[in-house]
């Protein structure tokens, strides 16, 4: 894989984690019913990490040569939502990382000349990301 | 006038069209369309498209295999055929009809194409087709809208398309943001 498509797909991620910040943020906030004391912590405990972890690609970003750009569109209605709808929402957006992450593994591992020590980054994350869906399924289990 | 109802009852939002008339537009250049595919097409996250999606799954417009591969229902398909239509109808007026550049045609029709009306739509598709059909009444007609003076005297009372205000000079005279900003900051 030539830097310049890494570097393109790893922005791609920057920018994934920090919508999911924003994400997180916006339900955490609007996220209203008795389970609301329920889930708010964890929406915010994950918020905290998908920043993290967009802090961690930025900084692997710059170490490669690159400079860490985000071209976000983000539109959030003005909607409050229940815990249940939070977590199925928040299950999409998990789960469109995690294939992200893993699609650039399998590139990044396919590649002989590629760095071990992305494909070492990659492979946590995908294990991290795969813990957050299964986490979030868990609330969804009746 | 209750045509403002009209865009809070209208099913489609701005983004789900967008959304739908992208799945119908992989869908028929690959024979596949994935979550990552509508991204890179729209030129937005993926987590974006998964939540946008997550809506239109729920209201029936959207499909997804178990292979996560994207599909359109029935009705989802019909509404990207006809937000589609809607909007090379609309276009063409705008470009080949009315002259407006076609980069300008492609990017105001893109704001309004899941917005005006099928029946609106097609009274353009009727007047389109008269106007493009050729003959030497449509020759004589783009002849005289070609050599149509536009400049209006701004006189509401002696126009034909005007009531009390001219609506070309509020169309015409708008400040540009960085003069109002520049005025506001003197």
């Amino acid at each position: 894989m030539k830097k310049e498509e890494i570097l393109r797909r790893l922005n791609e991620l920057f920018a994934e984690e920090i919508e999911a910040g924003l994400r997180y943020l916006h339900l955490s906030v609007t996220v209203t019913g008795l389970e609301r004391l329920l889930v708010r912590q964890t929406l915010q405990e994950n918020l905290q990490e998908t920043l993290e972890h967009a802090q961690t690609i930025g900084e692997r970003i710059l170490h490669m040569g690159g400079v860490p750009e985000l071209d976000l569109r983000v539109q959030i209605p003005a909607e409050k939502t229940t815990a249940a709808e939070a977590i199925r929402t928040a299950r999409e957006f998990e789960q469109a990382a995690l294939d992200a992450y893993r699609e650039l593994l399998d590139d990044v591992a396919a590649d002989p000349d590629a760095d071990v020590t992305l494909e070492e980054f990659l492979r946590e994350q995908v294990a991290v990301e795969s813990q957050h869906v299964a986490e979030l399924d868990l609330f969804l289990e009746d | 006038m209750d045509s403002w109802k009209e865009f809070d009852q209208n099913p489609i939002s701005h983004s789900a069209a967008h959304h739908i008339v992208a799945i119908a537009e992989l869908l028929e250049e690959y024979g596949y369309a994935r979550v990552s595919d509508v991204a890179r097409l729209l030129e937005i996250t993926r987590g974006s498209v998964s939540v946008t999606l997550k809506g239109l799954k729920q209201r029936g417009l959207v499909t997804e295999d178990e292979r996560r591969f994207l599909g359109l229902s029935e009705i989802g398909n019909a509404i990207a055929q006809s937000v589609r239509a809607r909007k090379v109808v609309m276009k063409k007026l705008f470009e080949d009809v009315l002259g407006v550049d076609a980069e300008r045609a492609d990017r105001d029709t893109c704001k309004i194409e899941h917005l005006v009306s099928p029946s609106s739509a097609l009274h353009a598709l009727h007047f389109l087709r008269y106007a493009l059909e050729g003959g030497a009444a449509q020759q004589a007609f783009s002849d005289a809208f070609g050599s149509f003076q536009k400049e209006c005297g701004g006189e509401p009372a002696a126009c034909c398309t005007c009531d009390d205000v001219c609506l070309q000079a509020r169309l015409t005279n708008l400040p540009r943001i960085e003069d109002s900003a520049e005025s506001d900051a003197k």
